[in-house]
């Protein structure tokens, strides 16, 4: 349904983008994933059209985005990284604009502009000022926007920036209840949200794609593997470190009061722990096989110095 | 979608903006009564039943006021990121451009039709060239629209409004002072280069003469910025 090949972009001299490929097949929900100023922003502008790229292809639904933009505009819902909206306008009135940019018949406008409102949870708000409303309403007028032609693509640029918990929570079951009729591309730095919602993900750093493919995938990519986390007063890292099969211990923070341990290994080695602190006398509060998290998983893709940029953000 | 339909939805929406902002009804307002004060003074001054003064000082006034009400158009679309909405929704640059210059010039048209309390007051009391009047009022209708896309063009340039509208001055007093050009340039030259002056233009409609090539003139004038705009626009996107 989306299919980027070898995608370049440069402004002036900066590189902002470098070979960038992935495909999007229909009914999926994509999520991209990197640092502040990766290149999922200048990815999403170029699948849009905002942007022409300066090497490489894009196409949406069959159409190039180059070649036949209108096709291609037609087929897209594009929610941009801030909400395109008139401060001026009501939330009717600018739907009523949006609807009728997009090519809607007035009667069909009103109609959609009614079901994508009650959709996105703003029944009732039809005669609010567009520039009085909260960032989390913002939010919502402008995902209403990008749904309501009904395009099958839905290009998302961070959709749940600026909202609080439970309307996150709302925009994400929203999103995921769109994937059965939609394909969905959203970019976040959120990675509970990719956990959430996205079966599949891209990662992007610096202007290049790092790694592709399911989340088990991405987790798999993380360089310290699965490990335990012990909790157990009476023995120090040293001695717990004589278990057969353990490979390295690193002290953790104590959680109240409990001195807690990573330990690598390449075997379980929960019961050995739990044998190895009873023998010298001490006692055990907590053993937990983990498995590396999609965030370590990210650290390890993007780098350490991808990470700091992203945090800033 | 049909251009024409384009065209449409953005002229209502920019109208919708106007008729909401605080902006066009000041400069409404104090359009309004430079009108009155220029009327009053022209008619005192010279005792002709006539709108000379009047009319050709409203082509100054507009030099000014034309810049500012359309240097909203395209900064503020891309300070607010609106612009990425209008670039990819399914029209074309040029009936964006289009539609919003048609939205400016409506405005500037209603702006020209509060003047005509002044013909009418005329008329009670004398005996008005209603032919020069008429030509000089067609000679305002191509300053605005020429003006309106002058300043279109200086709006596409900057993100800042301000900016835009102070430009869109600067773009267009050369056009201008174009025409005391004898003290510039050497005397061969100054016909042919008056002839770039709108005053030089405006002086024929204002004399009651309707030539084609004053026509010409501001035809290709509102053309030349209208296209100006859209390469402006369109080469952004590329940087």
């Amino acid at each position: 349904m989306v299919e980027a090949i070898a995608l370049s972009k440069s402004f002036g001299p900066t590189v902002a983008l470098q070979d960038v490929s992935f495909s999007v097949g229909k009914g999926e929900i994509v999520g991209f994933l990197g640092p502040n100023g990766a290149g999922k922003t200048t990815t999403m502008r170029i699948l849009t059209g905002f942007i022409p790229a300066s090497g490489g292809e894009a196409k949406i639904a069959g159409f190039d985005v180059f070649e036949s933009p209108m096709e291609v505009k037609r087929r897209v819902g594009y929610l941009p990284e801030s909400p395109p909206l008139y401060p001026e306008l009501t939330v009717g009135e600018y739907l009523e604009f949006v609807g009728e940019l997009r090519g809607l018949s007035s009667r069909a406008c009103r109609l959609r502009a009614g079901e994508v409102m009650e959709r996105v949870g703003l029944r009732g708000w039809e005669a609010r000022i567009l520039g009085s409303l909260s960032k989390g309403y913002r939010q919502r007028v402008g995902l209403a926007q990008a749904l309501l032609h009904d395009p099958p693509v839905l290009i998302l640029d961070e959709p749940t920036s600026g909202l609080d918990p439970t309307q996150m929570v709302g925009i994400r079951t929203l999103i995921h209840d769109l994937a059965a009729s939609h394909t969905v591309i959203l970019s976040t730095h959120v990675l509970s949200e990719v956990e959430a919602i996205c079966p599949r993900a891209v990662v992007i750093g610096r202007g290049r794609v790092l790694a592709e493919g399911t989340l088990a995938e991405l987790k798999g990519k993380a360089k310290r593997g699965a490990w335990t986390l012990i909790e157990a007063r009476g023995i120090d890292a040293r001695a717990l470190a004589d278990t057969a099969g353990v490979d390295q211990i690193e002290p953790l923070p104590p959680a109240d009061g409990w001195p807690a341990f990573r330990v690598m290994s390449r075997v379980d080695v929960r019961e050995a722990l739990i044998r190895r602190v009873g023998s010298v006398g001490g006692s055990v509060r907590a053993v937990e096989a983990r498995l590396p998290t999609l965030e370590e998983a990210f650290i390890d893709i993007v780098g350490e110095e991808g990470v700091t940029l992203g945090r800033t953000g | 979608m049909s251009a024409a339909r384009s065209v449409w939805t953005l002229w209502k929406k920019e109208m919708r903006s106007y008729a909401v902002s605080p902006l066009a009804y000041v400069f409404l307002g104090a359009f309004l009564f430079l009108s009155g004060l220029f009327f009053y003074l022209g008619v005192s001054l010279t005792g002709e039943a006539s709108l000379r003064v009047l009319l050709a000082n409203l082509a100054v006034t507009q030099l000014f006021v034309l810049p500012m009400l359309t240097m909203r158009h395209f900064a503020e679309e891309r300070r607010q990121g609106t612009l990425e909405l209008l670039m990819t929704a399914p029209v074309s640059l040029s009936s964006i451009v289009v539609g919003k210059w048609l939205a400016s010039l409506s405005l500037c048209l209603l702006m020209l039709a509060g003047t005509f309390v002044f013909p009418v007051i005329l008329a009670y009391y004398g005996d008005p060239d209603w032919g020069v009047m008429a030509t000089s009022y067609l000679g305002l209708v191509g300053v605005s629209c020429g003006f309106s896309a002058a300043g279109l063009f200086a709006s596409s340039l900057t993100d800042d409004q301000v900016a835009a509208g102070l430009l869109g001055i600067v773009i267009l007093l050369p056009f201008w002072l174009v025409h005391q050009a004898d003290a510039l340039v050497p005397e061969a030259w100054v016909p042919s280069v008056q002839q770039f002056g709108v005053l030089q233009h405006l002086g024929s409609f204002q004399r009651g003469v309707l030539d084609s090539a004053d026509v010409l003139y501001f035809v290709a004038f509102t053309f030349i910025f209208l296209f100006l705009t859209f390469r402006s626009l369109e080469s952004r996107r590329w940087r």
